[in-house]
């Protein structure tokens, strides 16, 4: 084993590590921080693929942007000091299926399909050829992402509108 | 010392070299803030300042160390301990990783990342993180309200902060921070994007957490905001990771907007170091001059003002590259 699949292993527990941290701890703050922590591994897979300008996004956006809207959200909303209710063993399990069999097929479909791999100069892009992708080859999923976004801001709009309406 | 070197390769070498490099200018940086910032208080006060300690009370911050170092470490019975321990530690991580990419001088970075400025900004968000874990973790009603006035303020200044950056980012069609101060050999880009710069300095103030916008730490109000259940050397990880911060983002106005290591004469070291204190010291100044902000007039300057301006500036500068 090199030092390189070292790195790779420690990066897979972490990501293990923190997920399993988000769905089984009791309180609310430490699943946040096991998600911060899987999200960190995740950003770790982007470098190990040789892609920083990705790892940098998914730290910014993931890390820095939804994390902490989840932690002020849960701030505000509380009760902070009461522990969520926990799911029953069933739903629980059935939940573990489910992701698992995504999981599976999306392995499959990655596996027998060709995924470009790890060291392919498709994976060397830099800012500028990721650019050219969204405007060239990928402009109708890039316009709906926008699309999906527009639409919920409008509806983040409504609802702060119709909450303050209410009062 | 060659066959560690010839070991673990030459580059990993100079990586840590310049790891242990940042790690004394972090120190350093931090006393030499301190001492400034009481001479400038004392001095925009009609007061003289530490002179006690050393010529001009130099040695002052040294001993203010001491103190803490000799200070016992206090762990109140109720905070949630794992959280707790681990946030002083955590806010040290940005800082460290900030200063790899910072370029002090033409060849004085520890490692030029394509990504660079990203690099910094993303894991400057782990800092808004480790305070929300200070202020749970400590289980004080005063750290819990410091660490969600932190959080509401940090969510509100990283867009313009962004948003200032980027026009420049799009002059210069790279994130490296090294191709940005070569792109500023002949006009600073302060002259072609000066509102920019002020967003840039206005957002980098508050997500410093200083005065004028000192909300989460706010001692008037909130005893000492997050890090009030902290004592000794664990208060004073989070002291040196503000001081640190306050010369991180100075230096990254100083390399995007004031021509970074670049000037006449002296070496570009010196130039670096003189524009960025020159910046922490426009900080220190605001502080002692401006009372603090009201939340609401906070929150209003930055939803209402900075964020529709930063984005009229990048549009125009947009529409204009593209003529």
């Amino acid at each position: 084993m090199n030092f390189g699949e070292i790195i790779f292993l420690l990066i897979i527990i972490v990501t293990m590590g923190g997920a399993l941290m988000a769905i089984l701890s009791g309180s609310i703050v430490y699943a946040l921080m096991g998600l911060v922590t899987a999200m960190f591994g995740v950003a770790g897979l982007y470098i190990y693929l040789d892609s920083p300008f990705l790892a940098m996004m998914q730290i910014l956006i993931y890390v820095g942007a939804v994390s902490v809207l989840i932690a002020f959200a849960v701030m505000l909303i509380g009760p902070l000091y009461r522990r969520p209710k926990e799911w029953t063993t069933a739903g629980k399990f059935g939940a573990a299926l489910g992701v698992a069999l995504v999981t599976l097929f999306m392995f499959v479909r990655f596996v027998t399909g060709t995924f470009p791999r790890g060291g392919n100069p498709f994976f060397d892009m830099t800012t500028k050829e990721i650019g050219r992708l969204f405007f060239d080859n990928l402009v109708l999923p890039f316009e709906l992402i926008s699309l999906l976004i527009v639409v919920a801001i409008l509806g983040a709009i409504m609802l702060a509108l119709f909450s303050r309406g209410n009062k | 010392m060659e066959q560690i070197v010839s070991m673990i390769g030459w580059k990993t070498a100079k990586t840590i070299a310049g790891l242990v490099g940042v790690l004394i200018f972090v120190v350093f940086n931090a006393l030499i803030l301190t001492w400034a910032e009481r001479k400038v208080a004392g001095h925009m006060q009609r007061r003289i300042g530490p002179k006690e300690v050393g010529p001009y009370g130099l040695i002052q911050p040294i001993a203010d160390a001491l103190k803490l170092l000799g200070k016992e470490i206090l762990t109140p019975r109720a905070v949630d301990r794992p959280l707790y321990f681990l946030a002083p530690i955590l806010i040290f991580v940005p800082v460290l990783v900030s200063f790899i990419v910072i370029p002090f001088d033409a060849s004085l970075q520890v490692k030029d990342i394509n990504v660079g400025i990203l690099v910094i900004l993303a894991f400057s968000s782990l800092s808004v993180l480790s305070i929300l874990m200070a202020g749970w973790g400590s289980n004080n009603k005063y750290a819990l309200i410091g660490a969600i006035r932190s959080v509401a303020q940090n969510i509100a200044y990283e867009i313009p902060l962004l948003l200032a950056l980027l026009p420049v980012i799009m002059m210069t069609n790279s994130f490296s921070l090294k191709a940005i101060v070569e792109a500023q050999k002949g006009l600073w880009f302060v002259f072609y994007q000066p509102l920019a710069f002020c967003i840039y300095f206005i957002a980098s103030v508050a997500e410093t957490n200083r005065t004028p916008f000192d909300l989460p730490e706010a001692e008037s109000e909130l005893v000492a905001g997050y890090h009030t259940e902290y004592s000794g050397m664990r208060f004073a990880l989070f002291f040196l990771a503000e001081y640190t911060n306050i010369f991180i983002v100075s230096a990254i106005a100083v390399t995007f907007f004031l021509g970074g290591y670049q000037g006449p004469f002296l070496p570009g070291i010196i130039w670096f170091l003189l524009k960025s204190y020159l910046l922490v010291f426009v900080i220190m100044w605001l502080r002692w001059t401006f009372p603090r902000v009201r939340f609401d007039q906070l929150l209003n300057i930055s939803w209402k003002a900075l964020i529709p301006l930063a984005f009229i500036n990048l549009l125009l500068t947009g529409g204009l590259l593209k003529l």
